[in-house]
């Protein structure tokens, strides 16, 4: 077969390469403040993957990721300060609740689609920005919501990642990771369904797919992966803030992995590069960040009026036309 | 055997389906009416998509209407629609595979092949569902109702948009269903042609209700159906 479950793309190669390139140059070429932002790009990257897949694979639209990362960073944060677990089975442990909650978030929104599906997940997202901005984030007090005035406790970073360049290999390792997981799904039986719940919940039904279970589970992973993103973060930071999590987070996030192009894995880390190091590259200027702000909404307006696959869709177009060329 | 008895269904003040009642036996049979009769309707109740307000849809000892629509298709019951629904981002083989992924005895890739190769399709197996042409992707289409042993297969209007050459093609296909699995066939169409080169028995509705019932052509020769499609003149 032409497309067996092993079989490695040029895309697939593409990205291999770029994996191997972040975690053995960036470091050496990067300080720690470029690699704290290359690693918080790296989180995005993730929790980004997560909402391109569902509106690439599903056509449905999340509004709620950067909400779930804050679950999954809440979930982080209060293991870490409760208990001597492994940073790794923390991680495991916030990814699989975010996944529960995501499922769990996704059940009553799965008869909706299209703008009233995006406007309930924006309501979630509403609602988990007030929680956060309510309860705060854990930081080593007592209590179920493990908050306490004054400095933080210290954050355990993994054993094998303490260093600033250390956790950012990880955390590159981590995101490769959550990328396999999409595309051995889409490679799977339940990429198939989703393809055709795509196409046509009737036409999807009419073929034997259980579209709410099949609906549910891309919550679930787009869940996971925006938790595991969440739990990533707080190790990158120590201590999260609510301000991170907001409603409008969600919405940018969204918009920018259309403007990327959701369809392919260099799509996911434009738009992730536009969220984190645009800004980070505009206040390195001495500009105004928010001027990344109008560059995004040009940017979305670009990609609606001409590129339906994003930037990416059109570098791919322009490198295939450069091959036959 | 597929007995259809006494399934009524109204959406609002609308009856798009009034009692109507009928036992197909033959392995390929048709249902045939004028634009509104409910012949679409009829064959959403049998799948699942429509909820009557009464009524059965008994297949081999099975009611269908105790089962949800994946349900019905894990069951054995297949069907195609009016527009053909591959995915475009999935190859013609895949977009058989997902059939056959949640069918109740899954098939092997060789079935999959099998069902493509009886359709045409085999040398066109790994062509993404984008780059097919109409014709093709009603094949695959096709190919999807065969595999995972199905046991009632529903064709709704499947030679629209099809040359003379591709019709003649598609209703020799769907008259060797039967035969190469055993699934007993519903055809709608309003091509009258086709429906009497490969259906033994016809159902004619007009307006949700049942006006004729038997062999193609005896039915086809019925002065109330020529009537419900040509109308009447009124003196």
């Amino acid at each position: 077969m032409n497309r067996s479950l092993f079989h490695i793309t040029p895309s697939g190669w593409a990205g291999l390469f770029f994996a191997a390139f972040a975690c053995l140059v960036l470091p050496s070429l990067a300080g720690n403040l470029w690699l704290s932002v290359f690693t918080s790009t790296g989180c995005f990257m993730l929790a980004g993957a997560g909402v391109a897949f569902m509106y690439a694979r599903l056509g449905m639209v999340s509004l709620t990721q950067v909400g779930l990362m804050g679950v999954g960073g809440w979930v982080m944060l209060r293991l870490n300060h409760a208990f001597d677990l492994p940073y790794e089975m923390n991680l495991i442990l916030a990814g699989l609740v975010t996944m529960v909650f995501g499922g769990i978030m996704a059940l009553p929104a799965l008869r909706m689609r299209g703008l009233y599906l995006a406007l309930v997940t924006l309501m979630a997202a509403g609602g988990l920005e007030i929680l956060f901005a309510t309860y705060q984030f854990p930081n080593g007090g007592e209590g179920f919501w493990g908050v306490k005035t004054g400095s933080a406790e210290p954050f355990r970073r993994p054993a094998l990642a303490q260093g600033p360049a250390a956790y950012f290999r990880y955390t590159v390792v981590v995101v490769f990771l959550g990328f396999l997981l999409i595309e051995l799904h889409r490679r799977l039986a339940p990429g198939r369904a989703w393809a055709l719940i795509r196409r046509s919940e009737a036409a999807a039904m009419a073929a034997g797919v259980n579209v709410t279970l099949m609906k549910t589970w891309a919550f679930g992973i787009s869940g996971l992966l925006g938790g595991v993103a969440g739990g990533l973060l707080a190790g990158s930071l120590g201590l999260l803030d609510d301000g991170t999590f907001r409603a409008s987070e969600s919405v940018l996030l969204f918009a920018l992995a259309v403007v990327g192009g959701a369809r392919y894995w260099y799509g996911v880390l434009i738009a992730a590069a536009l969220f984190r190091i645009l800004p980070a590259l505009l206040n390195n200027w001495g500009v105004d960040a928010d001027l990344s702000f109008v560059i995004f909404g040009a940017g979305l307006l670009h990609a609606v009026i001409t590129a339906p696959d994003g930037i990416a869709g059109q570098l791919r177009g322009a490198l295939r036309k450069g091959a036959t060329a | 055997m597929i007995h259809v008895s006494q399934v009524s269904v109204r959406f609002g003040g609308v009856v798009a389906l009034d009692d109507v009642s009928a036992e197909f036996q033959a392995p390929v049979n048709g249902i045939i009416g004028p634009n509104g009769a409910g012949k679409t309707t009829l064959m959403n109740v049998i799948s699942g998509f429509v909820q009557a307000s009464s009524g059965n849809i008994v297949k081999d000892g099975s009611n269908l209407m105790d089962l949800a629509p994946h349900r019905r298709a894990r069951w054995g019951l297949r069907r195609s629609f009016q527009r053909e629904e591959i995915a475009d981002d999935l190859t013609a083989f895949e977009n058989v595979q997902v059939q056959s992924d949640s069918a109740a005895g899954p098939s092997d890739q060789n079935d999959i092949m099998a069902m493509l190769d009886l359709v045409g399709m085999k040398d066109r197996a790994h062509v993404p569902g984008e780059a097919l042409n109409s014709f093709e992707r009603r094949l695959t289409d096709v190919a999807k109702c065969l595999v995972g042993n199905p046991k009632l297969v529903m064709f709704d209007e499947p030679a629209g948009g099809l040359s003379v050459d591709e019709t003649k093609r598609l209703g020799a296909l769907i008259a060797a269903i039967p035969e190469q699995t055993g699934a007993q066939v519903l055809v709608i169409d309003h091509d009258v042609e086709l429906i009497s080169a490969i259906c033994v028995d016809t159902l004619v509705l007009d307006f949700g209700q049942r006006i004729a019932f038997g062999p193609t052509d005896q039915v086809l020769a019925d002065p109330r159906v020529k009537a419900a499609y040509l109308g009447t003149e009124e003196v």
